[in-house]
């Protein structure tokens, strides 16, 4: 398997035969493409359930000052 | 079915399942994109005559052969949602253009880079192709447009559902262009399984592992973008409130 790598240096494999910058450019626009749409959904389902938990909180807190005012 | 059908447009059942789904389907994803990407990077022969530009293609066919998928997708949506009244498939609709639009960008963005090597040039008006590509893409961004303008969701999934006529058109368009006019865009290359051929087996099965790996990220973003709508729509429903308390 090793064989069949198609390089034998690491600046062969940065220059692609000649066309490094074009290879390298479109894997990593692959990258962003990728981590972009990953991060985003999972940054805001966190932002999501901080936002839902710091309401109930303030829900229950109304509710206690509530009950505790009718006392 | 009827039951399984009403079923799945409930919003609280989609998120449980999809909950049991995801951790398979991201494993799924890793795996394939790291044979995907490894073999791209370090086992894919050179071309014999495009050099290691082939290794541009395995990723461009791969995102360009899925952006087609998202007009199909939405059409199908706009009509569950119309026909139906499935909020939960507009909801997959409205992100399904967002992601669409990304990847018809770096299709273009792709393409571009090996064109600019290849034939000698970034982009060229004249090729059916390329333009109904990017035809696409402003199709896409007008849906996106639309919906953040139209307040009124019933009539926003109406203006998409018809807009979506139009994008699936353009995707047979899309498919087609390269035979129905002969411009600069090359056709499809014939698959083979001679290990000697120039499009030997190991260019369309490093193609078609980034095929498999493209359409699971698809899916795994649109799950996590979808159950994500449905926890801020559902927020003031009892069993979202659970959820949150348990996390």
């Amino acid at each position: 398997m090793l064989d069949a790598i198609q390089f034998s240096t690491w600046a062969e494999f940065i220059d692609m035969g000649g066309y490094g910058f074009n290879v390298w450019s479109v894997y990593a626009l692959f990258a962003i493409l990728v981590a972009v749409n990953l991060i985003i959904p999972w940054r805001k389902k966190q932002k999501i359930v901080r936002q839902l938990k710091r309401r109930m909180a303030l829900d229950a807190e109304i509710y206690s000052e509530d009950s505790s005012n009718s006392d | 079915m009827w039951v399984w059908f009403s079923k799945l447009g409930s919003p609280k059942w989609f998120y449980e399942l999809s909950g049991k789904w995801l951790p398979w389907l991201i494993a799924a994803m890793v795996i394939f994109m790291t044979i995907g990407l490894v073999w791209g990077l370090v086992f894919l022969p050179p071309d014999y005559q495009q050099g290691f530009t082939s290794r541009i293609l395995i990723v461009h066919v791969a995102v360009a052969g899925t952006s087609l998928a998202f007009f199909p997708l939405m059409l199908v949506a706009g009509i569950i949602t119309l026909v139906w009244r499935m909020k939960l498939a507009d909801m997959v609709a409205k992100h399904a253009a967002i992601l669409g639009a990304w990847f018809s960008f770096i299709t273009l963005a792709t393409g571009s880079l090996w064109g600019s090597v290849m034939w000698g040039t970034w982009w060229e008006w004249t090729d059916s192709r390329l333009v109904s590509m990017l035809f696409q893409l402003f199709l896409l961004l007008g849906v996106i447009s639309l919906r953040s303008a139209l307040e009124d969701s019933e009539t926003a999934a109406k203006a998409c559902a018809l807009l979506s006529i139009v994008g699936c058109i353009n995707v047979v368009i899309i498919k087609y262009s390269v035979e129905w006019w002969n411009t600069l865009h090359q056709v499809a290359s014939p698959v083979s399984l001679d290990p000697s051929s120039p499009n030997g087996p190991q260019f369309w099965i490093a193609t078609l592992i980034m095929i498999v790996a493209v359409y699971l990220f698809l899916s795994v973003s649109l799950i996590l973008s979808t159950r994500n709508e449905i926890l801020e729509r559902e927020r003031r429903s009892q069993w979202v409130q659970d959820l949150v308390l348990k996390n």
